[in-house]
């Protein structure tokens, strides 16, 4: 495993890319793991923050929640190529997550784009609590 | 043979020939698990996950003689890549995950009048061209403009026809495709509006990681025979395309795991992996995602289909030669991360099947009513890439792979590096060096996706390949050596 900046550590998996994420509570959680599928994508020391966009998702229990929102958070990649940098969440209840994402398109001639992501996989996926921190795990199809 | 995966357990294979080994059935294993692999290649597999995600499959409903995993086998997620799995029609279960992202991920095989050592010096012209007419890497868009809905739908439903009707190559290239470039099954209804928007912008491009085109020689011709009949000759010059569904498949795959996780607990299937998540084959939830998959696998044989048309006009524009001059013809195409309902026999008798290849290719043998009339004699052919920078192979498919493996053989090398190991092996080298080095003219659109497919991270596909010829399931017919290649 490689560290990918705090509380992030890249897994080495043979055919696809995963992270672990380490957070202090739940909202952090979520960014930290948005700011890390976005560091997969592109090198996020080249994106500027020039554009917001509101993202959210539904899902039942924190694992679906995640879930969903990493799905989110790749549709709006897949769909307009947008790569986000900063991500503050909002509101994050059982059911609901809402987040305020800051970034830009990616652009292949000023970023440095790195992998593109086929899909957030549930394979190891998981959403856990220990020694009062919020931990996940996350392994994408690349 | 025993060793510890990265979980830190030990699963102990039996050996049953020289290359095949077994993991007895065990726990909740509903079949035993059967794995195609000299004993290096085994050695490789005890350090990762990929035996005990072939112990996974083996719980899933309705599989039917082993949890297989082909000699190409790395860790994957749910299935192991390089596993076949089939599952009875009526008690079984179909799963996303068992068919993968990128649905009807494949490949095509093409040839050419031309001789290597009369174009050699015009390779660097040729992928430059290439390079400019094929859209590739990440959010590669636009070969075909103005795609309106109704025609992406039209395509979903009549595959590489629908192609093939819009200019794009010759009809009688649908009968050099399995299913002739269209399984009948689709619906495009069932697909979500983001799967069709990501796919309206997307069709005839390549897409990056490992997909690619390469320009290839014929390099060694091992059962003259048949590379005679297929129209192959030393030195010949082919195009190898790799790449599948594109936006519009992954995304498909991701609806319908969502879909098959919730409705599992309704058909009380309880499995050791979500990624696994399946429904009876004849849920609605099943037939539904069968349907859905043939839309999208229709999607990737046009997105082959335009891609070769794609070639064609870039050979022709940088050879300045007549298409009669250039002999442009596909060989074949196949599938390798597919469902398919096909007829096997089993213990004697003849049972309907829904056959998962998730990095794993069909091998049908001579006289299948499958394998196209002109090849009926020789056996399906299959069509295996290296790495980049070695070599890929052409086979056949044979009897014992429809006695052992549900007629199905390997689709490739298998990774043996991480992503994040092949990047910092890359460092400090120059991959254009190395390439041209290895006598491979390259052009890419990302650094960092040649990185991590530098030919170090995979396995020597010579020995992939050579397990299954060993084990008599697929025969070496020809070797192909790279010459050129563009990747996203």
């Amino acid at each position: 495993m490689s560290e990918r900046g705090p509380g992030v550590r890249e897994i080495d998996h043979t055919a696809d890319l995963g992270i672990e994420v380490e957070a202090a509570h739940l909202p952090q959680l979520f960014s930290a793991v948005a700011e890390a599928f976005y560091g997969l994508i592109a090198d996020p020391e080249g994106i500027e923050p020039s554009e917001e966009i509101e993202v959210s998702a539904k899902g039942e229990g924190w694992e679906e929640l995640l879930h969903s929102w990493l799905c989110e958070l790749l549709a709006q990649f897949n769909l307009k190529g947008f790569v986000g940098k900063q991500c503050e969440v909002t509101t994050i209840e059982p059911g609901r997550v809402e987040a305020r994402v800051k970034g830009e398109r990616l652009d292949l001639k000023r970023h440095r784009f790195y992998t593109e992501i086929k899909g957030v996989t549930y394979h190891g996926f998981r959403v856990w609590q220990q020694d009062g921190k919020w931990h996940a795990r996350v392994i994408f199809d690349v | 043979m025993q060793g510890k995966n990265v979980a830190g357990e030990e699963i102990k294979l039996k050996r049953i020939e020289d290359c095949l080994w077994e993991i007895p059935r065990q726990g909740g294993m509903r079949v035993p698990g059967r794995i195609y692999a000299t004993e290096k290649l085994v050695a490789d597999l005890k350090e990762d996950n990929s035996l005990r995600q072939v112990m996974n499959v083996a719980h899933l409903p309705g599989i039917v003689g082993y949890s297989l995993a082909m000699p190409d086998i790395h860790w994957g997620y749910g299935f192991p890549i390089g596993g076949v799995a089939a599952m009875d029609f009526d008690d079984g279960v179909v799963s996303p995950g068992g068919v993968g992202y990128d649905i009807n991920c494949g490949v095509r095989l093409v040839k050419t009048s031309l001789v290597f050592n009369e174009i050699n010096e015009k390779i660097p012209q040729i992928v430059e061209t290439l390079f400019s007419l094929i859209p590739s890497g990440v959010g590669a868009e636009g070969a075909i403009p103005k795609l309106s809905k109704e025609n992406e739908k039209r395509l979903l439903r009549d595959g590489a026809r629908w192609a093939v009707e819009h200019g794009y190559g010759r009809a009688e290239d649908l009968e050099f495709m399995e299913e002739g470039g269209r399984l009948e099954s689709a619906d495009a209804e069932l697909l979500s509006d983001r799967a069709l928007e990501r796919g309206l912008k997307q069709v005839g491009t390549l897409g990056s990681g490992n997909h690619f085109l390469e320009i290839g020689r014929v390099d060694e011709i091992y059962l003259p025979h048949v590379a005679n009949a297929l129209g192959l000759f030393p030195n010949q010059v082919v195009i190898l395309i790799h790449t599948g569904s594109r936006g519009l498949g992954y995304q498909t795959c991701e609806d319908f795991l969502k879909v098959m996780n919730h409705a599992m607990a309704k058909y009380g299937i309880q499995l050791p992996d979500r990624q696994l998540a399946c429904t009876p084959i004849r849920s609605a939830e099943g037939q539904d995602y069968l349907s859905a998959m043939a839309a999208a696998a229709n999607y990737a044989w046009v997105n082959r289909q335009v891609i070769m048309s794609l070639a064609e006009k870039a050979f022709l524009r940088a050879l300045s030669i007549s298409p009669a001059e250039l002999g442009f013809s596909l060989i074949y195409d196949v599938c390798h991360n597919i469902a398919k309902i096909e007829e096997h026999m089993v213990d004697g008798k003849k049972r309907r099947l829904c056959v998962h290849r998730k990095g794993a290719t069909r091998a049908f043998p001579p006289g299948h009513a499958q394998v196209p009339n002109a090849y009926r004699q020789l056996g399906q052919p299959i069509l295996i890439p290296g790495d980049m920078g070695r070599y890929s192979y052409l086979l056949v498919g044979t009897e014992a792979a429809m006695a052992k493996t549900f007629g199905s053989t390997c689709h490739g090398a298998g990774r043996v590096m991480s992503r994040a190991q092949s990047k910092k092996q890359s460092r400090g080298i120059d991959i254009d060096q190395e390439m041209a080095r290895r006598g491979v003219v390259a052009r890419y659109q990302g650094r960092a996706t040649m990185a991590e497919e530098m030919p170090h991270a995979y396995k020597d596909v010579a020995e992939v390949v050579e397990t299954m010829d060993l084990a008599g399931i697929s025969k070496k017919v020809a070797r192909l050596r790279p010459v050129g290649v563009i990747k996203g």
